[in-house]
Formats: structure tokens, sequence, C-alpha cells
């Protein structure tokens, strides 16, 4: 069995290789390490076998390489069948693939795989940037594919880009208009993308203590763009889940998830300008169901449908990015009262536990008249008495609504909308903290509103009698500050602001170069995700009820076959212009070409490259009336390209012309005096 | 099957051969350039078709645009293809000469107003050569037909082609040279050395015992070649005297064909062709006799290839060619 693999040229290789590295970068935060680590060991060696340091592996070596990975890949991914471990084994079999590259074929096979690895990655990673890596990465391949095909001398990749680059531009308005008019028609299936996998983001348990992580993250979580103005910062109050039972230690759902069917992946947002009163959420992926929306909201777009407690829901997970559209609406009393069972899940309390809590619980409950009051009086003791907010608080393993309440006095927002439902609850007040997020920072011209992990709140919601669910925010009362004007302020003393995030340009908010790069860069992203990762069904129905006709599906479809028709039509006859354009340039040649053409309809062999004279002489033999007449037809050939005239006469265009119309008129002669002598050729043919 | 098959296939070729003329020189041009996606453009079109439904499925706008624009490279690609073939001239020069069953060299002239780039000239059943051609240069190329058996040497039909710049798709067309290459006859050493030899000591016995050839001696004149000079009697009487052969079958000097009596003919073409190979290394003199053509005796490397040439085309026709249209 051979080993060595001399087959393939190096340059293109090492292209091919830097591509598939390049192609790997959006990867990298959703592969195991270990996976990514063996994809650059295989590709390595790949290089080395190239360089002549070390052989190809043999059968077994190769079996067992493979085998050891696959059993890696089996023993991480552990049962779970989703896009994204097909996506991982994509992946290693890609980097397996490169032990067995000897010939052109394997380098064919690696291409398309890894093209296709491109395309995988557009279902991880949309945003501007690692779109511009990925389409880097083709670039990389198609320069290599290109040096494949070129031998010897010619195969510079400085070439075969800028040809490629040509191409590319040549190509694009069709392109573009393509990825504008190609109907985009519903899923004909659907595959789960993503497997459980931990993201950041809230989750449906809150256990007070846990929750400071995500104040950590400065990732994004939502954008959102007002129709209408853009409500103050403490009136954002972006509401995602209601967590209403309580085990002593962790807040969460009474009733989990219901299970998400499969269905499509809904990018729809909604339709036409956004009105005064609706706003427009772009959520990046978080692998949950749950949306954001403002109190008094209404669903506008059909992919979010409201469930019990003024909250929304996707239809199925989001694991890509989703847009949807909400319309605020007018405050509206909620008329009727709990029913027993509500009543009961809102008062739920554990047996046992933080009984100095609940001492305290009644003692409010007698010194106020109404639920109102009582709810009062809670805030007031926070905002009055030592509290304080702060993102290191100490652990409070035992009795927690206790320990924070009477010892340490330090938390922040679960640890106080904790307290705060288990005192309203302790009084008989049906209450439940809500989980979302709070404020949210402007981006670029206060144009839209960035929503971060960091602005992740939780507050209470109590039912009072007459009113329905009034909002209460225990932090508001002990840290103005965070309401206000967000996280970063609260804290600025204590200086724990992402203390961990040393990469994150919000960290250096103060930094007024910094905040402005990163805003730009966050509104060219934002822009790109609505106008073209977002651009799909309604979009663009939307976009075509703006242009005149009514374009459905079929109609897109018509134009899309009409574009790539035309598209082909127009390079078909501008390739046949160039060549014909080519040949005609010089008149002169042209004459000469219809002279040999003449002579060839009479059956004469006239091989190429004959001089003027060659030609009046085999003209001669054909037809010896037009001997004369071809002969000075030959002179003026001569004098034409030799001619010590030739430099006056191209000065004279006259002159030129004048001499051009004789040369017809001679050539005309020849050709009709050709047609009145045919002579059987055979015989001349032979000298 | 096998018949309407083999009726489509001859239609086919007459199609293309009416396209292709048997010419020496060829301009490559739209009438006469076929452009088909290879092995691999299939594949790449299949996998375009793969990614297109990823997109539609995941509702992925980037998957549309990525599969958009590798389609549109692929279109854009066969034009780049078309083109490198498009606008090429193509020249047989003069072919080569060879013993049958050596590979004979095809030469080619290639020339072009653009850069033609990897331009493969392919040829049925032998290795081909690659050429990348500048724009506005010539460049030499040849491509080797192998040989079976002696006479004029044809290749049916030559393939131009070109899969640049990606391999994807393949454009080709097809040359017809005129000009036959010239095959010898495979050179076979006859298994009796040929009656007579010339370092008998004196020519005269050897003339006696075969009673056949008679060499008449007469003084040297002006014109005489030098080596038809008798240099043994000049080196021992100083008489310049030239050998005038008459001498028919088996003469020392004389390659006769009827010197093998009762051998197969072509046996006796490549006896002959070992022959004239022998004594041209020798450095000897000698005449070839085939029924129809004599060649006078003579040396030297013209004077070689002239008798193989005679060998190799002894009653033979030259190919259809020229006289095809």
């Amino acid at each position: 069995m051979s080993t060595r693999a001399p087959m393939l040229p190096s340059g293109a290789l090492l292209w091919l290789l830097c591509g598939f590295l390049v192609l790997l970068l959006p990867q990298w935060d959703r592969l195991p390490l270990w996976l990514l680590a063996a994809c650059l060991l295989l590709a390595g060696w790949r290089w080395a076998v190239q360089q002549g340091r070390v052989r190809l592996p043999g059968r077994w070596l190769r079996l067992g390489v493979m085998g050891t990975l696959i059993a890696g890949y089996v023993a991480t991914v552990s049962g779970h069948f989703s896009v994204d471990t097909a996506a991982s084994f994509f992946v290693l079999a890609v980097g397996l693939k490169w032990l067995e590259t000897r010939t052109r074929r394997d380098f064919f096979v690696l291409f398309f795989i890894l093209v296709y690895l491109a395309a995988v990655n557009f279902l991880f990673q949309q945003g501007i940037g690692w779109t511009l890596v990925t389409l880097a990465g083709i670039v990389l391949l198609l320069v290599a594919l290109q040096m494949l095909h070129t031998p010897g001398a010619s195969h510079s990749p400085a070439k075969g880009l800028r040809r490629l680059g040509s191409m590319m531009l040549k190509t694009l308005p069709v392109v573009l208009a393509l990825f504008i008019f190609f109907p985009r028609m519903a899923p004909l299936w659907s595959v789960p993308l993503v497997s459980g996998e931990a993201r950041t983001g809230l989750s449906d348990a809150m256990t007070p203590g846990d929750i400071s992580n995500l104040a950590q993250s400065s990732e994004r979580a939502f954008r959102v763009t007002f129709g209408g103005a853009m409500p103050a910062h403490r009136d954002r109050y972006w509401r995602a889940l209601i967590l209403d039972r309580f085990d002593g230690t962790t807040w969460s759902q009474w009733q989990d998830e219901p299970p998400s069917r499969l269905g499509r992946v809904d990018l729809d947002a909604g339709i036409g300008d956004l009105a005064d009163n609706q706003y427009d959420v772009l959520m990046e992926a978080s692998g949950e169901r749950w949306v954001y929306a403002l109190d008094n909201s209404r669903a506008v777009s059909g992919n979010v449908s409201p469930v019990p407690g003024n909250l929304f829901r996707l239809e199925r997970p989001a694991d890509t990015s989703v847009r949807y559209r909400m319309a605020l609406e007018p405050a509206t009393e909620d008329p009727r009262s709990l029913t027993p069972s509500e009543r009961r899940r809102y008062l739920q309390l554990p047996e046992q536990g933080n009984e100095r809590s609940r001492r305290l619980a009644r003692e409010l409950s007698t010194a106020t008249n109404s639920d109102m009051e009582l709810a009062q009086s809670i805030l007031t003791r926070f905002r009055q008495q030592a509290y304080f907010y702060t993102l290191r608080p100490p652990t409070m393993p035992d009795d927690p609504v206790d320990a924070l309440l009477f010892d340490t006095k330090r938390g922040f927002c679960a640890h106080y909308a904790s307290a705060t439902t288990f005192l309203l609850r302790s009084a008989g007040i049906p209450s439940r903290i809500v989980a979302g997020y709070q404020g949210g920072s402007t981006g670029a011209d206060d144009a839209y509103l960035i929503v971060r992990q960091y602005d992740a709140h939780a507050w209470v919601e109590a039912w009072i009698a007459d009113q329905g669910w009034v909002r209460l925010d225990p932090t508001a009362a002990i840290s103005p500050d965070r309401i206000e004007s967000g996280l970063r302020d609260a804290v600025a003393e204590e200086g724990s602001f992402l203390e961990d995030d040393w990469t994150s340009p919000q960290r250096y908010g103060d930094v007024a170069v910094v905040q402005w790069f990163s805003l730009q860069m966050d509104r060219i992203n934002y822009n790109w995700q609505r106008w073209v990762v977002g651009y799909q069904g309604q979009s663009q129905m939307d976009l075509m009820s703006r242009l005149p006709g009514n374009i459905g599906l079929k109609e897109l479809g018509y134009i899309t076959a009409s574009l790539v028709g035309l598209a082909l039509l127009v390079a078909g006859v501008i390739t046949a212009l160039r060549h014909s354009g080519g040949r005609s340039a010089d008149p002169v040649a042209l004459l000469v070409e219809r002279w040999v053409r003449a002579l060839r309809q009479q059956g004469v062999t006239v091989p190429a490259g004959v001089t003027p004279e060659q030609l009046a002489r085999i003209t001669a033999d054909q037809a010896p009336p037009a001997g004369r007449l071809a002969q000075a037809f030959a002179r003026d050939l001569n004098n034409h390209y030799y001619g010590s005239s030739s430099r006056r006469s191209r000065t004279d265009n006259r002159q030129e012309a004048l001499g051009l119309r004789v040369m017809r008129r001679r050539l005309s002669a020849i050709r009709r005096a050709l047609r009145e002598h045919p002579k059987p050729s055979s015989s001349r043919n032979r000298p | 099957m096998s018949a309407i098959k083999l009726k489509a296939n001859r239609r086919w070729r007459a199609w293309v051969n009416r396209r292709i003329p048997r010419e020496d020189q060829r301009h490559l041009d739209r009438r006469s350039i076929f452009i088909l996606p290879t092995g691999a453009g299939v594949v790449f079109g299949v996998l375009l078709v793969v990614m297109l439904l990823t997109g539609i499925n995941y509702q992925n706008s980037l998957i549309y645009l990525l599969t958009f624009l590798l389609g549109a490279l692929f279109v854009a690609a066969m034009h780049q293809t078309h083109n490198n073939l498009s606008g090429l001239d193509i020249a047989m020069l003069k072919p080569g000469e060879g013993f049958a069953g050596e590979p004979i060299a095809f030469h080619v002239r290639l020339q072009a107003d653009h850069d033609a780039t990897a331009i493969d000239l392919l040829n049925d059943n032998g290795p081909g050569a690659s050429l990348s051609v500048p724009g506005g240069t010539l460049v030499d190329g040849a491509i080797e037909v192998p040989s079976r058996e002696r006479g004029y040497l044809l290749p049916d039909r030559v393939r131009v082609e070109t899969r640049f710049p990606f391999g994807l798709l393949v454009a080709w067309s097809w040359l017809q040279p005129a000009t036959p290459a010239i095959v010898y006859p495979r050179p076979i050493t006859p298994p009796q050395a040929p009656e007579g030899s010339d370092d008998g000591e004196n020519a005269e016995a050897d003339q006696r015992s075969q009673g056949q050839d008679q060499v008449e001696l007469r003084p040297w004149r002006e014109g005489d070649l030098s080596a038809r000079v008798d240099w043994k009697r000049y080196s021992r009487n100083g008489e310049m005297v030239v050998a005038d052969w008459q001498g028919e079958l088996g003469s020392p000097r004389w390659l006769d064909f009827e010197g093998f009596p009762g051998t197969d003919h072509e046996l006796r073409l490549s006896y002959l062709a070992a022959l004239v190979q022998e004594r041209s290394q020798a450095g000897e003199v000698w005449g070839l006799r085939l029924p129809g053509l004599t060649i006078e005796p003579d040396q030297g490397d013209q004077h070689r290839k002239q008798c193989l040439r005679a060998l190799a085309t002894w009653r033979q026709t030259p190919p259809q060619g020229e006289g095809d249209r």
C-alpha cells in the first residue's frame, strides 16, 4: 500500500488547509475542545506529510485513529441527536478525511464537504463578522481549487484571487437579485437544531445567590426598535418568566413548560413599518421558548402567542435569532378575581423555615390596614433600613430569607425579590416573582435598545384586590440607580461591574472611543441581522408588497426563473460580442478572411498563414482571369501592412478609407471571377 | 439496443466531423467548442441543491446567499472555461517519425490572443500534453501517439480540452490532423547475416561465390562520393578506383527485398529496417531495393531516413486526409 502522496500540489493543499482552519473558527465555542485539537492535529499531520517529514498512516493506523476519535465523539454526545451533534460529527469527518487525501478526487471530496461545512457554520453563527470569516474560508477553498487546476508557474494565488474577485464582482448583481426574489418557501421538514445546550441567559429556576453569574456577562440578550418614543429606563421591565413555586431555597415555575413540538424555526417579524405603539424585538438564540415583552403588550407578529400570566411564548425554542413584534396597549384593569386554585398557587410556601421572616410578616400584617399598605411597608423597610445592593453577596445556605432580611442585609435583585415574595405570601397576599430584564442601553444614535445579560432582573408582582397584579420592585427601593440608569451605576462604588470579563467592550464603557466603536459595530450587526439574516417569508412579502403588481410566491418563482434566464442570456451575448469584436477589429484583415473564405468555397485548400502572394497565386490557378486582380490586391495588402506609406496613410484617414474602398472593389471582382470559374480543386491540390 | 447505440454513435461522429474538418490548422470558436460539467461539477450541482434545501428548511438567509453565490460562480466558471479555449489557434507541425511500437510525437503549436491556461492535448490512447499559453506567444507541445504497425499514422482525433479554472467544467474540441506521421517497420535482426559481407579480403572472391553480383570498377571522377572509393585498393597500389555496383541480390552493399526468399513481406521490411539501422550505425554505404523502388547507394542520416521512409510507405497509400472535403 502506498503511503506517499506526491500527487497534490503543495500550494493547493496549503490553501485548502487554511480554508479548513478558517471555517473551524466560527465553531470554536460550540465544539468540544478535544475535537478542535484533533482537527488541528490531523490537518497538521497532512501538511507534515506534504513536507515529506512523515508518511500518511497505513490502513490499520488510520482505522485506529478513526475508531478512537469516533469513540470519543460517541462518549461526548451520549445518545443525543440533533443538528448540533450532527454538525460536530461532520467536523470530525472532515478532520479524518485529511488522512486519506492523496489524489485529486480526494481533494474534490474535501472541497465539497468543506463547502457544506461553511453552510453548517451559518446555522450557528449569523453575525456579520462570522459571515465574513466564513466567506473568507470559501474564498480560500476556491483559490485552492484553482491552484489545483493551473499547472506550473501560472498557479500563483494572487492570480487566482484576482480572477475569483472579478468573477464574483460580475455575478454580484445576479446573486443579489436572486437573494431578493427567490421565493422563501416554508420548510419542508424540520430537525431540532440544538439539543439542551448550556447558554448564557435566564433560567427557569432561581436560587438566590446563583444568578450573579448573569450579571457578569455582557452578551447581548435582545435588541429592540420602538416605533414611537422609547420608554424611560425605569419603565423598561421586560417580562419573560413567572416563578411561583418556592421550596425553601429555589424558585421555579409551578408548571413545567409544555413540551415543545417540532415545528418550523419561525423567524418572521411583523409586516410593514412599525406603528407608534409597536416595537420590534430581535432576540438572540436562547434555546428557550420564552420571549421578552413589556407590560401591557399584545403580540403582533404570528410567531409569538400569549400564555397565562401575560407572558408570550414561541412555537419552539429559539435556536437561532428570532425577530418578533409587539404592540403596547393602554393598561386594562384585570376585572376578574383569582380562582381558588390560583390563589393556592400564589400563596404556596414550604411548611417550615425562615421563621423570623414569617413572624415579621405577621407583625406587618397587623400593623397595616390593606394589602397595598402592607406591600408598601415592606418596600419602606428596605428603603429605610441599611440594606445594600451588591454583586458580591455572602452565601446564605440556610434559611436564606431570614439571613438576608436580618443578618447580612446584602444581596441583589434575586435575593430581595425572593424575600419580598416570601413576606407577602406569609402575610396572605398572593404574589409571584417575575424574571426578565430591566433597562438596557441605547445603541448608536439612540436608534434602538440593546439589552444585555447583565440587565437580567427579578421583581415581584402582588395581587391586590380591585387592581389586579401590581408590580413591586424591592431593588428600586434599595438601589434606585439600578432601575434609573442600570447596573453599571448601581455598583459603581463596589467596582464589581463585569469584573471577570476583561474583553468585553462594555467594561470600558467610560472610554469614549471603545464605546463609540462597539456601538457602531453593534449597529452594523443589528441591521445585518434585521435585513439580511432576517430576510425571510414575511419580510420578503413585505418588501414585495411595496413593489407595483401583486407579487406572490408563484410570481416570485417566475421572476427568479426569468432572472436566471436573463443573466445567462446577457452573459452569452457579451461573450459572443467580445469574440466577434476581437476578430473584426481590422477591416483589412476582414477582407483577407473573406478572400480565403471565397477560395475555400470553391473547394481549394488554403493553408493557414499564407502570404498575400501565395493567395494570389492560388487564385490565379483557380480562375486565371482573376490573376492580375489578385496580384494587385496582394500588393495593396502588402502596402497596407508593410508599405512605407502605411504610417503616413494611417494619419490620413481619408486616404486610408479610399484605399480600403479600392481593395473592397477588387476583392468583389476576384470573388466574382472565382464564382464564374469553378474548377475541381483536387487536381491542383498536390504539386 | 446496441444497434441503436451504434447508429447514434455514428451519427454523432458524422455530426462532429462536419463541424470539425480534417485540417492541420484550427481556430477554436463557439461553433466547435463543447462544454459539459465534469463528474465533480455534477457533484457540485447536487451539493448546491442540498445546500438550498438546508437553507429552506432552516430558513437561513445566509445559506441561501452562499448557495446563490456559488451557483453564480459556477455559471461564471462556465464562461471562463469556454473562453479559455475559445480563440485558441492550434497548428500541427511536421509530425515526427519512428519505428512501429514506439510512440510517435505529433508536434503542436498553440497560440491565443488571451491567456489560455492549462490546455490539455489528449489522444485516445496515449499520454498527452498540458500547456499554458500566455496571450500573444507561441507555445509548442507534443502528443505521443502509440504506433502498432508501419505505414502512415494519423490519430483519429486529438482532443483539446481544458478544465480551467475550477475543474468543475470541461470544455473541449477536437483536432483532426491531416498530415500523417510515418512509421517505420519495427526493426528485426534477420536470423542469418545477409549473404556476403564486405570485410572479406577481396570483393571479387565474394562476387564469384555469389555469382550474381557484378562490380564494375572504374577510375574516380569528380563528383563521385568519397565513400564509394575502394580505399583498400588505394592503400595497396595508390589507384583511386570507384566501385560501381551493379550487383543484384545479396550484395553486401545492396539491401534487397528479394534477399529473403520465402519470408513474409512485412517481416522482410522489418529485416531491411534492421539492416538499414545497422549499416547506418556502422557508417557504411548501402542501397535499397524494393519492388518498384530503388534507392541508390549512399550513406548518412538523410539517406537512412529516406530508406526507412521507403520501407514504411511501401505499398501504402496515404490516409484520406485532405481529399476528404
